[in-house]
């Protein structure tokens, strides 16, 4: 069992009043206190084409041990400096090529959501459920130029 | 302008062979500028007690405020038992599970009609009552009109 630590701190002076966010979590294995034991490694992309590629394929490559019972943490952050490039992050169908569905209403048999938008040294930190193919995680680069993802799933 | 800045560190002894440690940190701006965001919702504490699916930031508009612009939410289980959590979805799909003391920071595109934000407790969090915090920092967002 390993201990994974991640802390989050967020100071801001949006209000008058100021914000401060400081937590930490201890990653753990699904209503356990056991420790997530598995991680993919720092994974660096590089990327060149305005199609939505896949990070994570449900059930398939380095994560094929993740399901819908197990826990799993995903890091992604855009290490490019341009701050008006971005990549598109999603949760979607995949197709298992590197090429997918665009974004459709809900319903739609190759659905898919858009979560958010990483700018230039932007980072997230999800959970992330592999229950089905919905739960692909893909991006989509804003530009067709050179662009550079780095991302990391720690898992059950 | 407002500065924010957001850090992550993520660090193992004993994940892999040699020790991890993992920093980013990053002011946030709005959309494709070096501008810092310049609001937020504040941080809302929740208490829920049954296993309905809620919307913390609602069903957005067909031409929501915010769409297109840059925005951050958090989300924390402040629960203590590690076998209660919470799924955090967005517009009916999934993204994850966060059990007790897990929170999540990610970007918000607020996509008309199909971002809407949800929690749902489980059923033994919400049989014992769980706390949930929550916040967004934008440069846009739609509220709820009088009308609503």
């Amino acid at each position: 069992m390993a201990t994974i630590n991640a802390t989050i701190s967020v100071s801001s002076d949006i209000t008058g009043y100021g914000t401060q966010i400081n937590n930490s979590m201890t990653m753990t294995k699904a209503g356990t206190v056991a420790g997530l034991e598995q991680a993919t490694g720092l994974v660096r992309k590089t990327l060149t084409s305005l199609n939505e590629v896949d990070l994570l394929v449900v059930g398939a490559g380095v994560v094929e041990d993740v399901t819908a019972t197990k826990a799993a943490k995903l890091y992604i952050k855009n290490v490019n400096s341009d701050s008006s490039e971005f990549f598109t992050v999603g949760l979607g169908k995949s197709s298992g090529t590197s090429t997918k569905q665009a974004f459709a209403v809900s319903g739609d048999a190759n659905r898919c959501v858009e979560l958010g938008r990483l700018y230039s040294g932007d980072w997230m930190i999800i959970p992330w459920v592999a229950a089905s193919d919905e739960h692909d995680v893909f991006v989509k680069p804003s530009v067709a130029t050179t662009m550079v993802i780095e991302y990391m799933v720690f898992f059950e | 302008m407002a500065t924010t800045t957001a850090s992550l560190t993520i660090t193992s002894a004993d994940l892999v062979g040699d020790a991890l440690s993992l920093s980013s940190t990053k002011e946030l701006h709005k959309a494709g500028t070096t501008v810092g965001l310049d609001q937020t919702t504040g941080m809302a504490r929740v208490y829920l007690t049954a296993t309905t699916q809620l919307d913390i930031f609602p069903v957005l508009p067909a031409a929501p405020a915010g769409q297109n612009l840059q925005s951050w939410v958090y989300i924390c289980n402040k629960s203590l038992d590690e076998t209660e959590f919470i799924t955090v979805s967005i517009a009916a799909t999934d993204i994850g599970l966060l059990y007790a003391g897990d929170f999540m920071w990610f970007p918000w595109s607020q996509i008309a009609q199909k971002a809407d934000i949800e929690i749902t407790p489980s059923s033994g969090a919400a049989a014992a009552g769980i706390h949930v915090d929550y916040t967004c920092m934008h440069q846009g967002i739609t509220y709820p009109t009088s009308g609503d």
